[in-house]
Formats: C-alpha cells, sequence, structure tokens
C-alpha cells in the first residue's frame, strides 16, 4: 500500500508530505507485541494537528510509557480525499500505513464544534459506521473522543462509544488496559466497563427524554450502578506528570512549528464567556527547573529553533519573568529564540515581551475584548482603560509598530454605544501609536463574535442571530475611520457553532445529513456552506433558534450531567453578577470566589512562585 | 571554516520542498550540535546556503549545502555526527573544506543528471535513447515560469546514459539547468513520451547528480572549489 501512495497518489497531491509520516522522532512500535492498538485521529489538517499539543502528550505517554501502541491519522485535504476514494484507498495510519480499521481504538481530539463534519468523513473513509448502534455486532475499533469540546458530549452522543471527559493522560491508558482486557467479550460488556472507570462517559447507556417544549426532561444512567453525573478527570500534579521531550518534528511546515513548553494547566481569571477558564480549574502550575530541563531536552532532541511558553494564560504563570530570562540567557546564543503566545493587557506584559523580542518587533497582540468599561465589568474582563493605554504606550516607545486588537461583539447588554466604543478605543491606540512610534502604526482589530458555551457562567444567555450579528457589523463599519482595519468573524460560522455548543442530542441528526451533502472542513471558509447546513438542519427536523435561546435557571441543560468541579450555583451567581456589572477576582491574589473546584476535586492551587499569590 | 556537503536524500523524502529540506538540516545540525556559525543581527540563522532546487517528487542520490562554521574541526568527525542526527533516509556522504571566496553552489551548478528506473528491456531502451538524441529538436509546453511557451529542450540535452538492471533498465540523461536554458524534469517526461516513453513503465525517477559542466566536461561541486 506504501508503493502504491508514493508511485500512484502522493505525486497528483497538493503538499504530499502531510501523508508519507517519516517524521524525526517518530515512534513505531512493533503491531504484534503491542497491547492495545490505537490511533490518534485529528479532524482537521496536518499541520493544524501536528501542532496540538494534546496530541503530542498522548503520543509520546502511549508509546512511551505503556505497552500500548498509538499512531496518528489527519484528515486528508479534499484533493487527496478525492484521489483516495477513487483508487479505493481507506483512511490509514503514517507509522504503519495500515488501515484506521485495523485499530483496537480510533480516538478522535475534538478542539473545534464545527470539525464534528470532518470526524464522520474520516470515519466513512476508514470504512466504519458513522452511528454507534451500526458498530455493536462486527468488529469495529471502538471509536472515543476527547478535547475541550466534549464537555458537552450531547450533539456528538450517537456517533461515538464513549467519550473521555477531562485531562486525558491517566484515563487513556485506564481505557487502553481495558480494551486490552476486554478482547473477547461482547461490546455491552466491554461499554459497561468503560463506563465504570472515571471521567468516562458512555452515551449509550444514559437515556435522554424531553418535554413538549423541546426542553430536556430528564436524562438518566440505563444501569443503577453508573453514576447520574460523569465527573471530569484532572491530573493533580502537573510537576510530575508526563510531558513529551522528544516530540515529532515535522517535514513541513506546520501551523505551530516549535518546540512548546505547557507551563501551566487552567486560568483563573474567571472571564465569563471563557470556556477554557470554568472547565480547565483549577490552576496547576509547574516548576521552573523541570521546564528548563525540559526545554533542554526538547531542543536538543528536537533541534528546533524556536520555543514557545503556552498555557491559557502564560503571564499570569507565577516564575514567568525569571523563567523568560533564564531561557533567553541560556538558548539566545544557540540561535534559538523564546516567544508568548498570548500578552495581558499591562506594561509588565511589554516589559517581558521586550525581554524576548529583542529580534524584530512584530505584531504585538492584545485582548481588551469589549469597547467600555461597563461590558468589560459584565464579561468580567479585569483591564481598564488606562492599562491598555499604558500598555500600547510601552510598546510603541520600545519600538513596536504594528498592534492587534481583539474584541468580541454580540456580548450580553451590548448596546449601541459600547459598540462605537470599541471604534473609539481603537482610534486612541492609534493615536497614542503615532504619537510615541516613529512611523504611523498600524492597527489591525479582530472583531469575534461572542458564542455562549457550555458550563460558562453565560451558558443561560441568547446567543445574537445571524441577522443581528450582520446588522451590528455593518453599523461598525460604517463608523469606521480611515486607516483602522476591521475584521469580523464568519457570522453565521459562529452562529453555527453556537448551536452546536450548547446542542441536545438530536442534534445528531442535522450533523449526518449536513455531512451527507458534503460538509466537511467547515472551519475553512473557503469549504463552508451555511446554506447546506440549514438545509440540513431543517431537513431532520430541527431549529436552530432553539439551541441560541435564552434558557431559564429551571431548565435541566443537556450537559448538567457532566461534572466539571465547578457549581452550577457559583456559574448562577457570575451571571447575576454579569447583570449588575459586578466584577470577580482572580482567587489567586484577591481570596477565593467559592467556585467549588478544590473542595470538590480535592486539589488545592498548585502555584509554585508561591510568592504572587495569597 | 566553510564546508561544501554532498548528501543523499532518499526516496522516502522525495516529497520534502526545497525550505523543508533547509529546515531538515538546520534541525540536524542543531540537535548534532555542531559548531555552526551564525549571521549577525537581531534574527540569526545558521549560515547555510543550499544547491539548486531538488523538484518535489523527486529525490536526489548526490545533493549539496554549503555551511559556515565559527571552529575548524575534523571533516569526518563533522559527517559522523551530522549523520547522527539525521532520518535514516538522509546522509551524508563526503565534506570538503572550501573557502570564503569559492563561489556559491547556486552560481557554479549549471547541468544535472535524472536517472529513470524504468520497467523495459535494455533492448527497448536503447532504441527508444537512440531515437530521442537523433531528433534535431524536442519541444515541449513549458512548465515552468513561462508557463505553457513553447520551448526546445535540444540543446539542453547533453549525453545519455543506459544501463541493464533487474527486470528492467535505467535511463541517466544530462541536462542544462538554470541559465540559459533550464530543462526540468516534468518537461524532459514530457520530451521522451514523444520518443515512446510511456508513463506506466516509469518505476522510479531520481536526480542522480549536480554537476559544474564547461567545455564539454562535467565535475562534482566537490571539485571545483578554489
Amino acid at each position: 500500500m506504501k508503493d502504491r501512495l508514493f508511485r500512484e497518489i502522493l505525486p497528483r497531491v497538493a503538499k504530499p508530505a502531510r501523508y508519507t509520516g517519516g517524521e524525526y522522532n517518530i515512534l513505531q512500535k512493533d503491531w504484534d507485541q503491542a497491547r492495545a492498538r490505537m490511533v490518534l485521529a485529528f479532524p482537521d489538517v496536518y499541520e493544524v494537528g501536528m501542532s496540538h499539543v494534546g496530541s503530542k502528550i498522548l503520543y509520546g505517554l502511549v508509546n512511551e510509557k505503556s505497552p500500548h501502541l498509538i499512531e496518528r491519522t489527519y484528515a486528508p485535504w479534499p484533493d487527496m480525499e478525492e484521489l483516495m476514494r477513487s483508487q479505493g484507498l481507506p483512511l490509514y495510519a503514517l507509522e504503519s500505513f495500515r488501515p484506521v480499521r485495523d485499530f483496537d481504538v480510533v480516538g478522535f481530539s475534538l478542539l473545534y464544534e464545527l470539525s464534528i463534519s470532518n470526524v464522520l468523513n474520516m470515519l466513512n473513509l476508514a470504512g466504519i459506521p458513522i452511528w454507534s448502534r451500526e458498530r455493536m455486532k462486527e468488529q469495529y475499533p471502538l471509536i472515543i473522543a476527547g478535547g475541550p469540546v466534549v464537555f458537552n458530549p450531547e450533539p456528538f452522543a450517537d456517533f461515538f462509544d464513549a467519550f473521555i471527559i477531562g485531562d486525558g493522560e491517566e484515563a487513556l491508558l485506564e481505557v487502553l488496559d481495558l480494551v486490552d482486557r476486554s478482547r473477547e467479550w461482547s461490546k455491552g460488556e466491554r461499554l459497561a466497563a468503560l463506563a465504570a472507570l472515571e471521567g468516562v462517559y458512555v452515551p449509550c447507556l444514559y437515556q435522554v427524554s424531553y418535554r413538549e417544549d423541546g426542553t430536556l426532561e430528564k436524562m438518566e444512567p440505563l444501569r443503577s450502578e453508573l453514576p447520574d453525573r460523569v465527573r471530569k478527570r484532572v491530573v493533580i500534579d502537573l510537576e510530575n506528570t508526563y510531558f513529551p521531550e522528544r516530540p515529532l518534528v515535522p517535514n513541513l511546515e506546520i501551523i505551530h512549528d516549535r518546540a512548546v513548553l505547557e507551563v501551566m494547566r487552567g486560568c483563573q481569571r474567571g472571564c465569563r464567556f471563557c470556556h477554557a477558564g470554568m472547565v480547565y480549574r483549577p490552576v496547576r502550575e509547574r516548576s521552573p527547573e523541570l521546564l528548563k530541563k525540559q526545554a533542554e531536552e526538547q531542543l536538543h532532541h528536537t533541534g528546533y529553533e524556536e520555543i514557545s511558553l503556552t498555557s491559557l494564560s502564560t503571564l499570569d504563570y507565577s516564575a514567568v519573568a525569571p523563567l523568560v530570562k533564564d531561557l533567553v540567557k541560556g538558548f539566545g546564543p544557540r540561535g534559538v529564540g523564546v516567544s508568548l503566545p498570548s500578552l495581558r493587557v499591562d506594561a509588565f506584559s511589554i516589559e517581558l515581551a521586550n525581554e524576548v523580542q529583542k529580534v524584530r518587533k512584530t505584531t504585538l497582540t492584545l485582548a481588551p475584548e469589549a469597547g467600555t468599561q461597563r461590558l468589560r465589568d459584565v464579561i468580567n474582563k479585569n483591564v481598564d482603560e488606562e492599562q491598555l493605554f499604558k500598555a500600547v504606550e510601552a510598546a510603541f516607545l520600545s519600538g513596536w509598530l504594528s498592534v492587534k486588537l481583539y474584541f468580541m461583539y454580540g456580548l450580553p447588554s451590548e448596546t449601541e454605544e459600547d459598540l462605537l466604543a470599541i471604534l473609539e478605543l481603537v482610534q486612541k491606540v492609534k493615536a497614542i501609536g503615532d504619537r510615541c512610534a516613529r512611523r504611523p502604526v498600524e492597527i489591525r482589530t479582530s472583531l469575534a463574535c461572542f458564542v455562549p458555551k457550555a458550563h460558562t457562567p453565560f451558558q443561560w444567555r441568547a446567543q445574537d442571530n445571524v441577522e443581528q450579528l450582520e446588522s451590528k457589523r455593518r453599523r461598525l463599519n460604517v463608523q469606521r475611520r480611515r486607516g483602522i482595519k476591521l475584521s469580523f468573524h464568519d457570522s453565521r460560522l459562529s452562529y453555527l457553532e453556537g448551536v452546536i455548543a450548547r446542542g441536545d442530542r438530536r442534534l445528531s441528526q442535522g450533523i449526518y445529513r449536513a455531512w451527507e451533502k458534503g460538509c466537511k472542513f467547515d472551519g475553512w471558509s473557503e469549504h463552508f456552506h451555511y446554506e447546506t447546513w440549514i438545509e440540513a438542519m431543517a431537513e431532520a427536523g430541527l431549529e436552530m433558534d432553539f439551541y441560541t435561546r435564552e434558557r431559564s435557571y429551571a431548565e435541566i441543560l443537556p450537559w448538567d450531567f457532566i461534572d466539571i468541579g465547578v457549581g452550577k450555583d457559583y456559574l448562577m451567581e457570575e451571571n447575576e453578577k454579569a447583570t449588575y456589572g459586578e466584577t470577580t477576582g482572580d482567587c489567586r491574589w484577591e481570596g477565593c470566589g467559592d467556585c467549588g473546584i478544590c473542595p470538590t476535586l480535592g486539589v488545592n492551587l498548585d502555584i509554585k512562585g508561591a510568592d504572587r499569590c495569597i | 571554516m566553510h564546508l561544501r556537503v554532498e548528501y543523499r536524500l532518499g526516496p522516502e523524502q522525495r516529497f520534502l520542498a526545497n525550505l523543508d529540506t533547509m529546515h531538515l538540516m538546520e534541525r540536524a545540525l542543531r540537535r548534532a550540535d555542531l559548531p555552526y556559525a551564525l549571521s549577525a543581527g537581531f534574527n540569526p540563522h545558521i549560515r547555510l546556503s543550499m544547491g539548486t532546487v531538488l523538484p518535489v517528487g523527486l529525490w536526489g542520490e548526490r545533493e549539496y549545502f554549503d555551511l559556515e562554521l565559527n571552529q575548524e574541526m575534523e571533516l569526518k568527525d563533522f559527517a559522523v555526527r551530522l549523520n547522527d542526527a539525521l532520518p535514516p533516509s538522509v546522509r551524508v556522504d563526503q565534506v570538503v573544506e572550501v573557502t570564503s571566496h569559492t563561489p556559491s553552489l547556486m552560481k557554479v551548478v549549471n547541468a544535472a543528471s535524472y536517472s529513470l528506473v524504468l520497467g523495459i528491456s535494455l533492448l527497448q531502451l536503447d532504441a527508444l535513447a537512440q531515437e530521442f538524441m537523433d531528433r534535431p529538436s524536442l519541444w515541449v509546453k513549458s512548465r515552468g515560469k513561462k508557463k505553457d511557451l513553447d520551448k526546445d529542450l535540444r540543446s539542453g540535452i547533453y549525453k545519455v546514459e543506459t544501463k541493464e538492471q533487474y527486470q528492467g533498465s535505467i535511463l541517466t540523461i544530462w541536462v542544462a539547468i538554470g541559465e540559459p536554458l533550464n530543462v526540468r524534469y516534468d518537461e524532459l517526461l514530457a520530451a521522451l513520451a514523444v520518443s515512446g516513453l510511456e508513463q506506466n513503465s516509469l518505476l522510479d525517477i531520481y536526480r542522480s547528480g549536480n554537476f559544474i559542466y564547461q567545455d564539454t566536461v562535467f565535475t562534482s561541486p566537490l571539485e571545483k572549489v578554489k
């Protein structure tokens, strides 16, 4: 198969190196010696999937630290898919070139709601039935999923055999042990045993009923021994948790083409719109000593020219300044750069950014998120105008010439004034730039549509529909002054994302139809066909507005049975505080906000530079 | 210290673009912790310059790059350490010391040889090669920058060699590359098709060498370095 692929197929596709494997540090375990055999499936193109840190962790963990085997596969770009279908070539894994169907487990990473169409397409390309109920009799791989999106697994419940909720490191090894142990069992027995593992949700063992108005009546397990709620898995001691020192080095340029250090997991700034900030609590840090050792090892084994400090909010890592200084000092002379993926809106950030960017001053990215202080308080983005102005002034004075500002529109309680204030704020930033910098500065403004997400304080709020978002977009564009660039996220894409993000089990019919009608790579604007999605949802008898409407506190939400450790009462309280424009501080510095994560999971905040935390 | 390195980029890596190959070499140099020289300035990069671009889809038997080191070292030691850090499909075969005045590969390399592994007998191949070389002109559609213009490859085809191999034969053709006439391998295949080469008899194609062609003599880039 490999020979045919290299001779007949790859010479005819764009970027063939996506499909050849053979990367440096590739781990190909002996098929016959391995216990459980899994393929990690990423529902997007190679360059995106190879950049995903979670996949790097699981790939190294299973191959290096367990008797099991894990290989990789990615969504083939449509040119390759067409050839694969016409030549009868099934979806294969990049290590052994074996068909995906030969594996015991296929595990998808779901990072984005709309990548589900690619999941269905990949299953189909692999010759595996898409509906889990059609995989009961014959021997098919177990189809599982993990990642941030599965904190509301319900829209995908009918496609998967099981979901791993939360940090995957420990749970995945338990799942693979079980799969290996249960080869002779029936599928039913195997699923029941999986459902007993902490953090594993087996949707076919739960039954859902609806009221006449379409809302959830109840959701209950079919067997008495199963828990009513599935609690997420959490890695408590990040310091002693596996992180790869020999990650794969791709042969073609990928999106994040560099070595990566995960300095911490979780973020407790408490922005009320932020999904990751709620579901990945609590904050757990790694020590600077360990990170320096990991940096040394990773660079030695990859030869990368850049190392990035990653997390949800790296500038909040308690030892970020000394760590950055040490890394720059240690690796700079060897021509290796250090980078920070995101910056806070304050002068400390700029100072640190100057430290790493002794080089070219490229674009600086800051996220005030909303135009007025009132609205920033509503969303709990604890940044004021003065901090922003100080930050940009410091940046322009130290040589930056281009700033990218991130905002959201369609936020709860947003008024005309809030919208226009975005333009004023951008205008003021530009004025500071023109005063402080040596050349006229470029301000690029990116406007994302607010999408309410499950498990956040805004999970009850209504989402603007496409018409509302479009009218706001036009309003902003008309008022825009010269010299300011506004770029808007696609409102239709965001709307659909919102439908799925707060969806229930019935959505699977609409998703299936959309795939049947050819939807795939929906996150790529050139492949996104909104009209097709509308048709598909209508044919499945689904009303999209039902999922984006405001919800009452009394309503049972489709994802309530997933226990993220943060209390629903806390989310309600935060939502109420939003209404009154009251803010909540970060519990690391301003005292416990009583979100419930520590007592529920029996954990503590794990902060290494303790002096910065009360 | 300035080096010129000859390496083999094996069939497994035939789909790498030129920039990808350069990154692969740079990363191997860092992994091997060799004393590569860095450019000055705030964004330092390894002082490495690649030879002529190997087309995507072809593997290379003898490819070249130039590299500057910031200290002296044994050439053999250099090759051993770099090979330890390279994937098995890429291998350094020879290293020579050059001077800072040695003209760059891009300037001097003006010819290359392409080898075609064919599933036809040597007898058939000889007849095909004869017919090909006897043609007074070799008009094809240009595949490069001046797309679809008609282009005569004839003056850029220097010589051919044929030989037998297990269950088939190999045709090697020496051609001009760069200015003034650049013979691309896909154009070469189009011209050979006119002489009766069938697509399905082509089992493999690779670049077997890069040369400095002067006064009808082909010299390896490792030889003319002063």
